[in-house]
């Protein structure tokens, strides 16, 4: 198991977010949280790289328990765990080749003809090479999500936490970052995926976790889940977000 | 033609003389003032609880009481506790507190119109807090705060009139002595309000060369 995570608690004011969810992820796995908005999906996975500090529960990467108590081994974490955003949070003010870098230099200590090798070998990665010096206001939604997965994996992530990744696409952009996704599961990528992509989530994901109010209702693999799943519940809202989504 | 040789005899190698002086006062004043406003400004938006009130009561203090008063403190009061400062550096320290206290105002609106999601982005990829304010919130909120910050230097260059007050002769300064010595007050005066309007409006360029230039692309108007 790379990624391990273990009784994990939140809550914001009197509002419990996650009520004790424990998953774990081995190498090149990849695991779609599904669930309705408020299902805690988002927190889980900031909690992952305590960019949300949980209340209670451990995370484990690599078999190391994470002291949250120290901020070297945060930052640590968050370098080999990259996260992808629902709005992509490209840095504004930098284009998308300075975008890449930044991370490279400041927090990876790189020389900065190294970082911008690296940085486009990952924008080339991404098929968006012609676009380095364009700035993200220049940028679509779906090349500003592939931007940022590249910023992610020039880091050298030994995981990825993908939040809604395609949320806020236009239906004709979500193609070309599910086609970069697929490419990452492809060259044996680890990630832990929220989506309403049903039909995306089937054919590539090794694991389906429905999670709701703060918990997970049930796991298994996608034919079980999407067809045949155990919960009442699990199976109303299959049944909902495929009216949605299109295709099973 | 008396007139212009007034003019061209008296008021000008005066307002030459304050000139040089009040540019010396000016630009210390505005880059350390803009210095201490990005310095106090982060403090109040992202100090710690003990950081942050310390900020706030900086601002307090140097925005509430009148800059004269901070003017007269430094030059004729604090000489009661033995520290003794030119009327220049007297001068200088108090415009720059001063003009801190107002940028502090605009850089921390800048920094709070920042979206959450930009801290969020640059923590996961392993920046520490203090990483991710200088190298991705700074730069974009300084160009925000931009059209304000140098709203407050322009503010400046017209109070930095306030020197000759505790006998730093500058522009005003120059122009007051003069006018006493020979009661040509509207002269004299008309003519030193044409020189602060002349050194506004280099300073306005100057920071729409820079809005310009720190545009980012993408953002135009």
């Amino acid at each position: 198991m790379i990624l391990w995570a273990e009784n994990i608690r939140k809550t914001y004011g009197d509002r419990e977010i996650l009520k004790g969810v424990s998953l774990s992820i081995s190498k090149g796995e990849l695991k779609v949280l599904i669930g309705p908005s408020g299902a805690g999906k988002s927190t889980l996975l900031q909690c992952l790289n305590f960019l949300v500090m949980p209340d209670a529960g451990d995370v484990w990467l690599e078999g190391h328990k994470i002291d949250r108590a120290k901020k070297s081994e945060l930052y640590a974490i968050r370098q080999q765990v990259g996260m992808i955003f629902q709005d992509f949070n490209l840095f504004d003010h930098l284009t998308a080749l300075e975008n890449i870098k930044i991370g490279l230099i400041r927090v990876k200590g790189m020389d900065k003809k190294a970082a911008t090798d690296r940085a486009d070998a990952e924008l080339e990665r991404v098929g968006l090479k012609e676009h380095a010096k364009h700035y993200p206001a220049q940028l679509s939604g779906g090349q500003k999500q592939r931007v940022s997965i590249a910023r992610a994996l020039a880091m050298d992530p030994k995981v990825m936490l993908l939040d809604e990744p395609t949320s806020a696409l236009d239906p004709e952009l979500i193609g070309e970052v599910h086609a970069v996704i697929r490419d990452l599961v492809a060259n044996g990528m680890t990630m832990i995926m929220a989506t309403h992509q049903i039909g995306f989530s089937r054919a590539m994901a090794n694991e389906i976790i429905f999670m709701e109010n703060g918990l997970i209702v049930e796991q298994g693999e996608p034919r079980k889940i999407f067809s045949n799943a155990e919960c009442e519940r699990t199976r109303e809202f299959c049944s909902k977000v495929t009216d949605l989504y299109g295709e099973v | 033609m008396e007139w212009f040789s007034f003019l061209r005899d008296e008021i000008l190698p005066a307002l030459l003389k304050g000139f040089r002086v009040s540019i010396l006062l000016i630009v210390p004043s505005a880059v350390f003032g803009l210095c201490v406003g990005i310095v106090v400004g982060a403090a109040r938006v992202y100090g710690n609880r003990f950081v942050a009130a310390l900020a706030n009561a900086f601002v307090t203090i140097f925005r509430g009481v009148p800059l004269v008063v901070q003017l007269f403190i430094w030059y004729f009061g604090l000489p009661y506790f033995g520290i003794y400062f030119s009327p220049f550096v007297a001068s200088v320290l108090g415009f720059t507190l001063c003009s801190g206290a107002y940028q502090s105002e605009y850089i921390r609106g800048a920094l709070l119109s920042i979206k959450k999601g930009q801290m969020l982005a640059a923590q996961a990829l392993g920046f520490s807090r203090i990483q991710t304010i200088v190298s991705v919130i700074m730069p974009q909120a300084l160009r925000r705060a931009l059209p304000g910050s140098g709203n407050e230097i322009i503010y400046l260059i017209k109070y930095s009139s306030l020197a000759y007050m505790i006998t730093c002769i500058e522009l005003t300064g120059e122009a007051k002595i003069l006018a006493s010595h020979t009661f040509r007050y509207t002269e004299v005066f008309l003519a030193v309000g044409t020189v602060y309007l002349i050194i506004v409006s280099f300073a306005s360029r100057i920071l729409e060369y820079l809005e310009n230039r720190f545009r980012i692309p993408g953002f135009e108007r």
